[in-house]
């Protein structure tokens, strides 16, 4: 594996060319929009992007542009792993064969959560599997948000969307607890699968340099990318930086590292000194605001178990 | 030198394949097409081949992968049959819209239910609105010679379109039959190297499918629609050098075995020829007029070429060898097609619909006899006995017997 050049200060991207550029119609304050500008900036500009349909599709390339200066393709949204697949194979092979001159490039798939871990989970697992050399970016916004805000595995228990209003029959809205896609692909499961990380925007140089790791790979990476949607979660867009971090205070998100895929002694790249009560998080989303005490209490519960599931050795608020 | 080999319909595929020196293809195992897949593999374990074999998790990934493996550059392949066909669905029309010119083998494959083998062209009929370019071969010649026409067609800078080697699964996938391998060199000669105009390149980056206004989407579609009829151009340039380069012969769109005189018809497609052909000489020395015109493209279809040969008869019976459940006139695909193309031809057959050979059933002597018998039937009364033939099912003795009703209405007296 060859080793990353980190990024080691806001100041230091300065000299590093933007490739994901001005020029589409994300919202104000959009997570992903800004998940996507430090994803390219970190990756550079030997770089080829894949992009599964998802509001990373919609947003960045309507009218027939899109906002790249490196090659972008579209990928349904089922096959982003598949598309990436092939296109990694098809440059090994040809460099191989002497048919093109090219370095072989940065091969990086932007998938939304539903095209990661939903309705595309089987094609990255796959790819995951077979070990190609390309970086999985999994943006999360925790909804299909292209198509309006509907429910993903992302989406958190009690958090409104067009398919899981709150009501009387159904008070606390999204009834299921959220997928996580981290324990699925690096516990083990996946042998060529050796790096993979969460990372927040909130963190924007810790992202960058887990973007830079996950590329100096010989073999696939994937990074977990927390992306606030203010549209989706509904907040002020400019709170969107603010949600980022308040989310790993409270444990909301947990931000670490996973090297030469040993899941058991995982790194953590920010540990809080003690996790804020979830309620903090969750009272500046109005996705949350029809809570009921005891739905608090089961979503305090769940990131407490998950916290000590994952070895976080902090202080945890009650879950009452 | 060219190699006299003796082989199925998927070891000559391989071999187009190997000569084409295609740089990936995408595997998943379904029978019957599969023994392509495991022949690939093979001679890349024994270096007689450099690809890079991606198994698939399934048919979507395949022509996922190959898709992929396309906008970088590379000739890609895959395959599938049946279920496997329509399990990739979502992908052709991306594929084909997006002008990547992958090729797929289909060995053809009954839908399920109920989880049949056999050959049918459903599997492969259901695709024909998505922008591929393909048609059936009848053997492993065929199949062979196919491939690398098809990759000549599909990759021309004018064409870019995907392409599918269809064949009868069984009869041509797994029946060894000889054929002879041509020559690395003939090959050169007739395909150049994939050159595509765009791909993903960083030293010149290009947006592939972006999301698009309404009014821009139609442009597109025009596109893909004039493209067709440029392939049909394509096709008869391609099919003559083919011819020149390898000494073997085709028809462009149809071939036609003992029309001359004749003044009806059997048309079909794909494996069912051969027995057709056998059929037509007993047929013949039963005193029928009979003939036979094979399809070798079904897109795009060959209605020019249809409405020259067919309006030299009086009966065509079309055969399909799959369904189309509550299609116009109780036939299937290739019946509905026939009669479409020949719609406003001016001394037009009358066109009869046969299905046969579901199942994977050989078409038998016996069953081409009972259409002859039907068609014969049809050409005596001057119109359509019976709509929508199912051999076997509603056979000619049905049609016989309405043939009697009839005459006893007729009669005066009951």
């Amino acid at each position: 594996m060859a080793v990353a050049e980190l990024v080691k200060s806001i100041a230091h991207t300065t000299d590093l060319r933007d490739t994901y550029v001005p020029g589409h119609r994300t919202c104000a304050g959009c997570g992903p929009a800004l998940a996507y500008r430090l994803v390219a900036k970190a990756a550079g500009e030997n770089t080829i992007f894949i992009g599964p349909t998802g509001c990373m599709y919609v947003a960045n390339t309507s009218y027939a542009c899109g906002p790249w200066a490196v090659p972008w393709t579209h990928a349904q949204i089922t096959n982003g792993g598949a598309v990436a697949s092939g296109i990694a194979e098809a440059f090994r092979m040809m460099i191989k064969k002497g048919k093109i001159q090219d370095k072989f490039p940065n091969v990086i798939v932007m998938a939304g959560d539903g095209g990661c871990s939903d309705i595309g989970l089987q094609a990255m697992s796959a790819m995951f599997y077979r070990g190609h050399k390309v970086l999985c970016v999994m943006y999360d916004n925790e909804s299909y948000a292209n198509t309006g805000i509907q429910v993903s595995p992302s989406t958190p228990y009690g958090a409104t969307t067009m398919f899981t209003p709150a009501g009387p029959a159904i008070p606390e809205a999204k009834k299921h607890q959220m997928k996580d896609p981290m324990p699925i692909f690096l516990a083990g499961g996946h042998p060529y699968l050796k790096y993979g990380a969460t990372a927040s925007i909130g963190y924007p140089i810790d992202l960058m340099n887990k973007i830079r790791r996950g590329l100096a790979e010989d073999g696939p990476a994937f990074v977990h990318l927390h992306s606030p949607c203010p549209k989706g979660w509904s907040f002020p867009p400019e709170r969107t930086i603010e949600i980022a971090k308040l989310a790993v205070e409270t444990g909301m998100w947990n931000l670490y590292e996973v090297e030469n895929g040993d899941w058991a002694h995982k790194k953590f790249s920010v540990m809080p000194k003690k996790l804020k009560p979830v309620d903090e998080y969750l009272q500046t989303q109005a996705r949350f605001c029809h809570l009921q005490p005891e739905h608090v209490a089961k979503i305090q519960n769940f990131v407490n178990n998950r916290a000590k599931a994952l070895g976080m050795e902090v202080p945890l608020p009650p879950a009452q | 030198m060219p190699i006299k080999k003796k082989g199925t319909g998927l070891t000559a595929v391989a071999d187009a394949w190997q000569l084409a020196d295609i740089d990936v293809s995408a595997s998943y195992p379904i029978r019957p097409y599969t023994a392509v897949m495991a022949e690939l593999a093979k001679r890349i374990a024994n270096g007689t081949m450099q690809c890079e074999m991606v198994h698939g998790e399934g048919e979507h990934a395949q022509f996922s992968i190959a898709h992929g493996a396309s906008m970088a550059g590379a000739r890609a392949t895959t395959g599938s049959s049946g279920v496997g066909v329509t399990y990739a669905f979502e992908t052709y029309s991306p594929i084909a819209g997006s002008r990547c010119p992958i090729q797929a083998l289909v060995g053809d494959r009954t839908l399920d239910p109920p989880g049949d083998f056999g050959s049918e062209h459903t599997d492969c009929l259901t695709l024909r609105d998505n922008g591929w370019i393909f048609g059936w071969a009848q053997d492993a010649q065929e199949s062979l010679d196919n491939s690398l026409m098809y990759f000549r067609i599909g990759e021309d800078p004018d064409i870019m379109l995907p392409q599918i080697v269809a064949m009868d699964g069984y009869f041509v996938t797994h029946i060894a039959q000889d054929y002879i391998m041509p020559d690395q060199d003939q090959v050169d000669k007739f395909l150049p190297k994939f050159n595509p105009k765009f791909r993903l390149d960083v030293k010149n980056p290009v947006i592939m499918g972006p999301q698009i206004e309404p009014e821009m989407g139609p442009p597109l579609e025009w596109d893909r629609h004039v493209v067709m009829t440029k392939v049909k151009e394509k096709i008869v340039e391609v099919t003559e050098e083919f011819g020149k380069v390898f000494g073997r012969k085709y028809a462009p769109f149809v071939e036609e075995y003992l029309t001359e005189d004749a003044d009806m018809v059997f048309v079909l497609q794909g494996a069912h020829a051969v027995t057709c052909r056998s059929a037509i000489k007993y047929l013949r020395e039963a005193g029928f007029k009979i003939g036979l015109c094979r399809l070798r493209w079904f897109r795009p279809f060959p209605d020019t070429a249809l409405a020259q040969i067919l309006t030299k008869f009086k009966v065509a019976g079309v055969i399909d060898t799959g369904t189309s459940y509550g299609a116009p006139c109780s036939g299937g695909v290739l019946s509905t097609e026939v009669k479409a193309a020949m719609s406003e031809v001016a001394g037009k057959p009358i066109i009869q619909s046969f299905t046969s050979g579901l199942g994977g059933e050989t078409i038998t002597h016996e069953e081409f006899f009972a259409m002859a018998e039907m068609m014969k039937q049809t050409l005596q009364a001057g119109k359509i006995i019976q709509g929508g033939t199912w051999v076997n099912f509603n056979d000619y003795h049905e049609g016989a017997s309405q043939i009697n009703a009839a005459k006893h209405e007729a009669a005066p007296s009951k």
